[in-house]
């Protein structure tokens, strides 16, 4: 892991040596003002006939502290209300109250923003891009989506740029410490992602790394991949996780919209598909959050856009495991949400 | 791991303080915006291009919001979604015409 730190600065420098693409020669004078953004979702979800209702609101606030200091944060609510008896019996559940990143963005140079605070594990793109319900595809949790993931105190190095006008380099760098302070759980780790975006194909690919700084000290690594063909209204994602203590693990996920429909009503569809693998690790129970036996999963789904806010969205899905199948339904809806918290100009 | 952090800290200073906001584009009077209707299509249409192949990437495409909302978002968005400081500037320049 130590190695990897000069690659980036290597890489780093290289991108300072670019300073000659042109800048626009035209800017806004927009300022920016505090937003309070964030989503809320119903999303009940049937999981081998057990129903539960996942109910979350997470607010996100954005707040300029300069014209190159960002605070940002996001917290969330979410009750996950199950049958008091399983299948039977009225719901009971309590309300999970969590603080997903709190940070302050400095941003150095056009190249290097250093995040300092609580933020969200940059292990693949899952985590930090696509997890509010408002965003993703298909609204259950990857299968591998405990892995490497979830939030993280301490420090972190993160930027983007152009190597040429066909692709960009971005790199996030992370080192966190242990806490159990409520609400600011973490963990002592190193990390690192690495990723290229092809602007013109709307291809993204890259890699992740992690070293776990206690207990088994053990090494995590991921794929991610992201594609957008530009003459289809498709986007595929996927992603893997390699652990050899807790498992590794795909997913591959399509997503079409209908934007070739004639009614305007058909065009607000989309159609999702994905699958998932995961084999369990050599060492089970490393981590609980993980499926405990080999598991597969395939799920299809409708979305079904509203308006820019709203989105309404079914999916069905059948897990695969030697403990038995089942099937898994969800219904909802969600909402996104934007208010300004300054004076509009 | 003293190594590590050495690095970490050596590169976030260098990194940070070696392109200064000096190299920055200045902005430009807004008189130069309506003077100059050649480059504003040309940063529009470019804006639209880089808008469509960064924003729609993740979700869908917002409607504009107030450029002072619009200024925060695409702030939020560069750390976020890794946009490139070029991307940033077209972006919001098209969000916000």
């Amino acid at each position: 892991m130590q190695k990897v730190f000069p690659i980036i600065l290597c890489l780093s420098l290289a991108c300072l040596a670019q300073q000659d693409v042109t800048p626009p020669p035209l800017t806004s004078d927009a300022k920016p003002v505090p937003v309070l953004s964030g989503y809320a979702a119903f999303v009940p979800t049937w999981d081998g006939g057990s129903p539960t209702l996942v109910s979350i609101i997470s607010p996100v606030l954005l707040v300029p502290l300069s014209s190159n200091l960002v605070f940002e944060s996001r917290g969330a609510f979410e009750g996950d209300f199950q049958r008091r008896n399983g299948t039977s019996g009225d719901f009971t559940g309590a309300i999970q109250k969590s603080l997903d990143y709190a940070e302050i963005d400095y941003i150095g140079n056009p190249f290097v923003t250093i995040t300092a605070g609580r933020f969200l594990t940059p292990f693949n793109l899952f985590n930090e891009r696509f997890y509010p319900n408002w965003i993703r595809n298909t609204q259950t949790d990857p299968l591998i989506l405990p892995i490497g993931t979830g939030s993280d105190d301490g420090i972190m190095l993160r930027g983007a740029a152009p190597l040429s006008p066909k692709v960009n380099f971005n790199y996030a760098a992370y080192f966190s410490t242990l806490s159990t302070a409520d609400y600011f759980q973490s963990e002592r780790h190193a990390g690192i992602r690495l990723g290229a975006f092809l602007p013109r194909e709307r291809l993204e690919f890259g890699i992740s790394a992690q070293h776990q700084l206690q207990d088994s000290r053990l090494t995590r690594y991921g794929l991610h991949l992201e594609w957008q063909p530009p003459q289809l209204p498709l986007d595929i994602r996927a992603e893997a996780a390699l652990s050899h203590q807790e498992g590794n693990g795909f997913w591959l996920e399509g997503a079409y919209r209908l934007m070739g429909a004639r009614q305007a009503v058909l065009r607000r569809i989309q159609l999702v598909g994905r699958t998932q693998l995961f084999q369990i690790g050599h060492i089970p129970g490393t981590n609980p959050d993980v499926p405990f036996v080999d598991t597969q999963r395939t799920e299809f789904g409708v979305n079904y856009y509203l308006n820019d806010g709203w989105k309404a969205l079914a999916s069905y899905g059948r897990t695969f495991t030697a403990a038995g199948d089942s099937n898994i339904w969800t219904v909802g809806m969600t909402y996104r949400f934007v208010f300004p918290l300054g004076p509009r100009p | 791991m003293r190594k590590l952090l050495i690095a970490l800290g050596l590169t976030s200073a260098l990194l940070a303080f070696a392109g200064t906001s000096a190299d920055a584009p200045k902005p430009s009077a807004s008189t130069a915006i309506s003077s100059n209707r050649a480059v504003h299509e040309r940063w529009m249409t470019e804006g639209e291009k880089r808008y469509r192949a960064n924003c729609s990437r993740c979700h869908q495409p917002p409607h504009k919001f107030p450029p002072g909302v619009m200024a925060m978002a695409v702030r939020h968005m560069r750390v976020r979604a890794m946009l490139t400081d070029e991307d940033t500037k077209y972006v919001l320049y098209y969000m916000t015409h």
